[in-house]
This record gives C-alpha cells, sequence and structure tokens, in this order.
C-alpha cells in the first residue's frame, strides 16, 4: 500500500504538469483561430444584414436565418459585375498557367541537364531576375509596356499586359521545376537517346509528363497568386470591362463606401474561390510555399 | 556527332530563346531603366528625358521629409513583426508536437496568408470602422469605451491597426515555414538529446535552434525585405493617409510615380530603396554569421 502510493505519486505531478502545458497549448491554438476567423465572421454575418440591422445590432450575433438579407449578394452580381471579374481572372489564371508551365519546366531542363558557353552567366541573370523586387521595377516597366504595339495592336489596357508581366517577372517556377527535374534519373534521358529519341522527343514525351506533380504544384500556387493580384491588373487594364475579380472589388469599394453590407457581401464573394481552392489543396500548396522559400 | 552537338546548341538556343527575351525585356532592362530614369527630370509622357544628373536624390536626401517619414512607418512593419517572430516559432513546435488537431490548427494558421489580400484589407477597414465597426462596439460591450477610437484616422494609431493586419496575414506563414524546418530535423536527434537527459530548454537551444538558423535566416530577410516594401495593406486601406500618416516608402514612391507622373523622382527613390535593401541584406547576413560563429 505504501510503495504504492510513493510510487503513484511523482507520476501523478509530472501528468498533472502534461495537462496544464497541453491545457495552455490549447488555449493558445484556440486563441489563434478566434483572431483568424473573427474578421471574416463579422463580414460575414454582415453581408446578411440589412443597413438598419447593422447600426442596431452588435456585430457578432448573428443574423437571423429566417430574415437573411440576400439583396446585398444580388447587388453585387448586377452592379458589381462579380461574375465579368471572375472570368477575367480565370482568363488570367489559365492562360499564365500554360505559359509558366512550360516555360519554367523548359528552362528548368536545360540549365540542370546541359553545359553550355555562358551557362554560368544565364543562370546569374536568372537569380538576378529573382531578387530583383518586382514592385518598384513598375515605375521602369510601366513605360514599355505602355508603347508596346505591334501594328494597330496596344497591349497596355488588355489581358495582354498581366500575362506577359507574370510569364517574365515570376520565376518562383523555375526552382520548383529544378528541384523535380533534379530527382528524374540522367539514364532515362541516355536511354531514349540511344532509341533514337531527339532533344525534343525526349523533353515532351519523357521528362515534362513526368513533372506532373510539380505543373500541379505550380498550377496551384499562381492560381491563388494571380486571383490575388492586385496592383498589375490596377495599373494595366483601368478599363472597366478588364476588371479582375479583385480589382471589381476596389471599383465597387470605391463607389458605395459607407455601404457596408454590400461591400462586405462583395468581399465574401471575392474570398471565396482561393479558399476553396486552399480546403482542397493544401497539400500542394504547403509543399509548394515552403519548397519556394526554404531553397533559398 | 557535329550534326548531334548542332542539334544540341539548336535545342538549348530554342528552349532558352523565349525565357531569355522576357526576362531581359521586362525585368532587367527596367531594372537598368530605372537607374537611368532616376538621373532625369522625366515626367512620363514627354519623349524628351532631361538630364539633371543626381539632383533627384538631392531632393530626396534634403527635401522631401514625407519620404523619411513614410520610411519611418515601415520600421514599424519591421520592428512589430520581428518581435513577433519568437512566438511564431514556438506555435510552429508546438504544432509539431504530438498535440491532436495540430493539422487542422496548421490549416487556420495559414488560412490567412492564401486568403485575398484586398478583400482582407476591406473585411479590417470595416472593423476598424467609426460607423458600426466591430471593435469599437465589442469595447463598447465589454465597458471599455475608453479605448475607442477612430483606428484609421488618428495618426497616433493608424499605422498599428494596419501592421496588426499585416501580422494576421503574414504570421501563418512564418509559422509554416518555421514547421517545414522543425519537421526537417531527424527524430532520432531529438530522442537522444531526451534520452540524455536534455530538458525542454536544452533541447530548443543546442537541437532545435542550430538545426533551423536557414530557415531563422530567411525568416528574417523575408522580414526585412518585406517591411521595406510594405504596399498592398496602406495602399488599399487608407491610401496612405490621413496625410501621409500612414504611407510607406513603397506607397510614397508609386504615388510619385502613378499619380503625380514624377517618372524622374519616383525613379531615384526606387533606387534608392534597391540600394537600402542590398545594404541592409548585407548587413543582415553580417551580423547573422558573425552571431553564428560564437555560438
Amino acid at each position: 500500500m505504501r510503495t504504492e502510493l510513493t510510487m503513484k505519486s511523482p507520476e501523478m505531478k509530472l501528468s498533472k504538469k502534461v495537462e496544464i502545458s497541453k491545457l495552455l497549448s490549447y488555449l493558445l491554438l484556440i486563441a489563434i483561430a478566434v483572431i483568424v476567423f473573427l474578421p471574416i465572421i463579422i463580414t460575414l454575418f454582415a453581408s446578411f444584414k440589412t443597413a438598419i440591422q447593422l447600426g442596431e445590432e452588435f456585430p457578432l450575433k448573428p443574423p437571423a436565418l429566417t430574415s437573411l438579407n440576400f439583396e446585398t449578394y444580388k447587388t453585387v452580381f448586377t452592379e458589381g459585375k462579380i461574375l465579368l471579374g471572375l472570368k477575367n481572372s480565370l482568363i488570367l489564371v489559365a492562360v499564365s498557367i500554360v505559359i509558366n508551365s512550360l516555360l519554367g519546366a523548359m528552362t528548368a531542363y536545360v540549365l540542370n541537364r546541359f553545359n553550355f558557353r555562358f551557362k554560368k552567366a544565364v543562370f546569374g541573370l536568372f537569380m538576378l531576375g529573382m531578387i530583383i523586387p518586382t514592385l518598384i521595377t513598375e515605375i521602369a516597366r510601366f513605360p514599355i509596356i505602355h508603347s508596346m504595339q505591334v501594328g494597330d495592336f496596344k497591349v497596355y489596357n488588355t489581358l495582354l499586359a498581366p500575362i506577359i508581366i507574370y510569364a517574365a517577372a515570376d520565376l518562383m517556377q523555375i526552382y520548383i521545376y529544378t528541384q523535380f527535374v533534379e530527382k528524374i534519373s540522367i539514364s532515362l534521358d541516355e536511354s531514349a537517346m540511344m532509341d533514337g529519341c531527339s532533344y525534343y522527343g525526349i523533353f515532351w514525351k519523357i521528362i515534362f509528363p513526368l513533372l506532373l506533380p510539380a505543373t500541379a504544384t505550380l498550377a496551384i500556387i499562381k492560381t491563388v497568386d494571380i486571383l490575388n493580384d492586385m496592383y498589375i491588373p490596377y495599373l494595366y487594364m483601368p478599363a472597366a470591362n478588364l476588371r479582375t475579380m479583385t480589382t471589381t472589388l476596389m471599383d465597387f469599394s470605391n463607389q458605395r463606401s459607407g455601404s457596408w453590407e454590400t461591400l462586405s457581401a462583395a468581399i465574401m464573394i471575392v474570398m471565396l474561390p482561393t479558399l476553396i481552392i486552399f480546403l482542397i489543396f493544401q497539400k500542394y500548396i504547403f509543399s509548394g510555399i515552403t519548397a519556394g522559400a526554404v531553397k533559398e | 556527332m557535329n550534326s548531334l552537338a548542332r542539334q544540341r546548341n539548336i535545342f538549348i538556343i530554342s528552349f532558352l530563346f523565349i525565357p531569355m527575351m522576357l526576362l531581359l525585356a521586362f525585368v532587367l532592362y527596367p531594372t537598368i531603366d530605372l537607374f537611368r530614369m532616376s538621373l532625369t527630370s522625366w515626367d512620363g509622357l514627354t519623349t524628351t528625358k532631361e538630364f539633371i544628373g543626381l539632383e533627384n536624390f538631392r531632393k530626396i536626401l534634403f527635401e522631401s521629409p514625407d519620404v523619411w517619414n513614410s520610411l519611418k512607418n515601415n520600421w514599424i512593419y519591421f520592428y512589430v513583426h520581428a518581435l513577433f517572430i519568437p512566438l511564431e516559432l514556438m506555435v510552429a513546435i508546438l504544432l509539431d508536437s504530438k498535440i491532436r488537431g495540430s493539422k487542422i490548427f496548421k490549416s487556420i494558421t495559414f488560412l490567412p496568408y492564401i486568403i485575398n489580400g484586398v478583400a482582407i484589407a476591406y473585411a479590417f477597414a470595416f472593423f476598424y470602422s467609426p460607423f458600426n465597426g466591430a471593435l469599437n462596439e465589442i469595447l463598447k460591450s465589454i465597458g471599455m469605451e475608453g479605448l475607442q477610437r477612430n483606428w484609421l484616422g488618428e495618426e497616433s494609431v493608424v499605422n498599428y491597426s494596419l501592421v496588426a493586419i499585416s501580422l494576421w496575414k503574414y504570421c501563418g506563414f512564418h509559422v509554416i515555414l518555421f514547421l517545414a524546418g522543425l519537421q526537417s530535423i531527424p527524430k532520432e536527434l531529438i530522442e537522444a538529446a531526451v534520452m540524455d537527459g536534455a530538458n525542454a530548454i536544452q533541447k530548443f537551444l543546442h537541437i532545435i535552434v542550430p538545426s533551423i538558423t536557414l530557415v531563422i535566416e530567411f525568416i528574417l530577410f523575408h522580414n526585412m525585405r518585406g517591411a521595406l516594401q510594405v504596399f498592398d495593406i496602406p495602399f488599399v486601406v487608407t491610401g496612405g493617409g490621413p496625410g501621409y500618416a500612414s504611407s510607406t516608402f513603397t506607397v510614397y514612391t508609386l504615388t510619385t510615380a502613378f499619380t503625380y507622373n514624377n517618372f524622374g523622382m519616383a525613379s531615384a527613390m526606387g533606387v534608392t530603396l534597391l540600394f537600402m535593401i542590398v545594404i541592409l541584406s548585407w548587413l543582415q547576413n553580417k551580423i547573422f554569421h558573425f552571431g553564428g560563429k560564437r555560438l
């Protein structure tokens, strides 16, 4: 009896200590969750209220389910033209994914597999391009894009302007592809060569298909980046019919400042696409973002 | 063999041509042009660019107090974010432990980084609003009316209101980077230390920190570069106002170019920013590796 007690008590002390530290850990994590969701939930609640309710009710009080105000969302779709914004955003996303994955894979493959004169210089230029801050270079890039003209076609104020910039200035894809190309054995290239496959054949028929996981990671990260991008569409596509989702929201906010219930509805709609992508493709997003970062 | 070598060269050139052209035309040339423009008084419209030497830089240094006041605001972003780095590491260690629900909490922590920045900026503008804004209402409901403020309208608080948005958005990103670093530490290493009787603090100082120095270094660089280039949040939420109270170096620079059409002056500011980034990166590198040797 006695021995059992003395055996037990230090263990109990330890487990109590563990319990308290666990409790504190959960409190911290729950506090983080509350902070993360607070601004989103307040906006969600507000988006279903009327202007009068918004003025009278406590912001954390959920809107009554029986009298949800959908007028706000209707306004965003009709007057806010959010679907046009979605369409433009999706065009930018689709075209950029194709261009960036092709160019990224091609560059990474050549730089990883071949030795040639000026390779070091080429490599160095890409590295330099990666560390140049993008926002500040817009001052000098803007006049160039602004004056670009092919025949009667002006690049400025068309969807082509951001597409060119995304293709040229976003070099993260070279990192992602290089990591995957490194993992593909060179013996694969060599045996295909023996079989009489051309360099182009090796790349298109063997390497590029094997790079599919990298392409998937890149596609998802690009989608999030482009959907969230603000300044490039804002600067290069001022035309009303070329608004992306994000610039539509800015426009909408300027037109109806103070009408928080409709603006809240617009905010919720604009948040939705990236939220959904995050919920479905988390794994790719985590691996892509940490790969790019930790490597630097 | 000769024809194979030719094929090979054609292949290399054909694959690199477009990426190289894009890089040269839209990234490297503009960067060089930035330097050239910084020596002119170009207004962005006329075809002539009058060479004025270092006049723009002289004006920045001696006649533009608003630029330097804006830069002070960048400093606020820098130090507040830096203060949060230990907490970010702590959360990462917590998420790395075998705590139940760590996966869900990992997702929640990272969520703000993925959300549309403009949308969340407006959500916070609403949160801070003096009219029906949630923050003032919540303060009132818990009897702290004395703390109510015009969070985006008062010069003394506006920057901290904006920095809070920045923390909300970027802390999770750092946590995930720390977590990736932690997960790359071999488990045997930690187990061996525990077997040898290392306590939590010893484990932290002698195993965890040395194993993730690369990640720590990256996050410090990211924080410094990010703080020097803060743009989206002040641009969308306050436009730099009231007055220039919440302006940052980049907001001021881009406004100079695209609102006031003073491309020469804006370029000079851009060049100044590039120099600041280079010098601070170099300095941080020196400090970090000096500290690293001593450890």
